[in-house]
């Protein structure tokens, strides 16, 4: 445990370096959520219930979008989309909901309204290609998890995503539609 | 001479009158007891530990403020560290390397909890690399081969997530196992530490060839620069350590070739492009060559025997018996040099070797051959004679050696 290295850097000073770096990247990761949310655009996704009887796996809550599965003819990438692939979306808003306007490979540019969020290809055959955002499970706050469970039941909900410029994204809420 | 020879042997020897009970107590002086099996309770110890912290926080989480969970989060990972590091100035090594593991654990936990706590989406593996990248730097800091196996195993974890979850493969990652822990053994070359070493590195390229949806063969071409590392290494254990894990992985593929490699379908889908693969095997045949030629240990070229690229032969039976011919070499070279370097462990690992290439051979020819008997008797006659040779040999090398310090 003995290093012949210079005074200042001792073993005791390298392992407080290395956990305060450790301390600094999970603050960092906090931070990361915080920004996303200031400094992000919020869309609104419409979400239909997995299977409404059972929609509360535990503390979460499971997701399936409108734009979770989507036209053939959307895809844009010069390839046929394969399995696991990571694909952009090209999200625009219609009728107070962001609908999928394209399906790339690399970043497209987008318009003002426009927005896009990231994705995997999970299936593709030839009536759909099925996506994956990793927003499918949301972490419900404490007590809100049975009033969601039962409008969800009844109609589709409106979820809030914050997309950060660098491409983050994270939701901020899960709500029923108002009319 | 081993203690556990001593210790279960002594007292016989004291009541025959061999030895006095005090000269058993000074031969057990001379071979203090190894800690070995102790040395990997810390790890499992801290892997527990950091899951049973896991359920019970993970239970509660949701009831807990945002403020008191990141708490939780940091203040858990810097309790073990300090833990860690007052355990290990009082020399209390296992217990301390143990509680630096599990601080290693709980960071990895902390960086997936809080992005889970911030519904935050991992498009890429950079939170998880960080991870990678502290188990690096502490395994450099403590010198420690439990943190070195941890982060090992924390580079495979990430990589599998990274292609399984994410569909990118990490290089970082990667590129962190080879010369992070890869330079660590080099300069404190280790058995077992080479054994750890290469399967995370031959785990690691087996994802890169699937991500890539490259001719599986491709494979062979990291996990023997991962063998001709260990050519050059000075270490002979240590190096053996890094060696097993391709040789078992090229053994098995040209065991599976001998399986099903008549069926010319099979043998298509393991055809890289000749030249590009054959330059790129014989580069690194190179290298691993000259590395034994400067250690002095030519004689084990024929581990290359099992990468001779058979599935290139045009199906059909042909291949099978080449592929066949080969395992017996390769099996049979590994009794010989078994022999002369008077290698006991290694006499039975050549005995299952041949064993095994003799029942694929069954197999394999009681399905295609109708002159089998042919081949069963050859191979009968091989096995016994090479078993009467061995066992002439062996009593023979015994003898000489009989007066041995």
């Amino acid at each position: 445990m003995t290093d012949p290295t210079t005074s200042f850097l001792t073993h005791r000073r390298l392992v407080g370096l290395a956990v305060a770096a450790q301390m600094l990247f999970i603050l960092a990761v906090a931070g990361a959520g915080y920004a996303t949310t200031a400094l992000g655009r919020t869309i609104t996704l419409r979400t239909t219930p997995v299977d409404p009887r059972d929609l509360l796996y535990g503390d979460y809550l499971r997701l399936n979008y409108t734009i979770s599965q989507v036209q053939p003819a959307l895809w844009r990438g010069p390839e046929p989309p394969q399995k696991h692939q990571a694909v952009y979306v090209l999200l625009q808003p219609t009728n107070g909901a962001y609908e999928a306007a394209g399906v790339y490979a690399t970043e497209p540019p987008a318009a003002p309204d426009q927005a896009v969020l990231r994705g995997w290809v999970t299936d593709s055959w030839r009536q759909g290609i099925r996506l994956r955002y990793n927003l499918e499970r949301y972490y419900v706050p404490e007590n809100s998890g049975a009033a969601l469970e039962k409008a969800g039941a009844r109609r589709p909900l409106l979820v809030r995503v914050s997309v950060a410029p660098w491409g983050q994204a994270r939701i901020t809420q899960v709500g029923e539609v108002r009319k | 001479m081993s203690r556990k020879l001593l210790e279960t042997e002594g007292p016989k020897w004291v009541a025959q009158g061999i030895i006095t009970p005090q000269q058993r107590e000074q031969l057990l002086a001379l071979y203090p007891e190894e800690e070995r099996v102790v040395g990997l309770l810390p790890l499992l110890g801290s892997l527990l530990l950091g899951l049973s912290a896991l359920s019970v926080v993970a239970a509660n989480w949701q009831g807990l403020p945002e403020w008191l969970r990141l708490l939780l989060l940091l203040g858990s990972m810097g309790g073990a560290y300090a833990g860690g590091e007052y355990f290990l100035r009082r020399r209390n090594e296992a217990l301390g390397m143990g509680l630096v593991g599990l601080g290693l654990v709980l960071f990895g936990c902390g960086i997936i909890l809080t992005s889970q706590l911030y519904q935050l989406i991992g498009y890429d593996a950079t939170g998880l690399l960080a991870w990678v990248l502290a188990g690096t730097v502490l395994t450099y800091l403590y010198r420690s081969r439990t943190l070195f196996i941890l982060t090992a195993c924390i580079g495979g974890i990430v990589q599998g997530y990274s292609t399984g979850q994410l569909g990118s493969f990490s290089y970082f990652t990667a590129a962190l196992t080879v010369w992070g822990l890869g330079y660590y053994w080099w300069r404190r070359p280790d058995g077992l530490l080479g054994l750890v070493l290469a399967s995370s590195l031959l785990w690691q390229a087996g994802l890169l060839i699937g991500h890539l949806h490259a001719k599986i063969t491709w494979f062979f071409i990291p996990a023997m620069l991962t063998y001709a590392l260990g050519d050059w290494q000075p270490d002979r254990p240590a190096a053996r350590g890094l060696q097993t894990p391709p040789l078992a992985a090229a053994f098995l593929f040209t065991l599976g070739l001998a399986l099903y490699g008549e069926a010319d379908t099979y043998a298509g889908m393991l055809r890289p492009p000749f030249l590009a693969y054959i330059g790129a095997l014989l580069l690194v045949l190179a290298i691993s060559l000259a590395g034994k030629y400067r250690r002095g240990r030519l004689g084990s070229a024929t581990d290359w025997l099992l990468l001779l690229p058979g599935f290139y032969l045009h199906g059909g039976l042909a291949l099978a018996v080449a592929t066949l011919v080969v395992l017996y070499a390769y099996s049979g070279s590994v009794l010989w040099r078994a022999h002369q370097e008077n290698n006991a462990d290694r006499v039975t690992l050549g005995t299952v070797l041949f064993i095994l290439t003799t029942m694929v051979a069954y197999f394999k020819l009681t399905w295609a051959f109708m002159d089998k008997s042919l081949f069963f008797l050859l191979g009968g006659a091989l096995l016994l004679g090479l078993s009467w040779f061995l066992r002439r040999r062996n009593a023979r090398a015994l003898s000489a050696k009989q007066p041995q310090p």
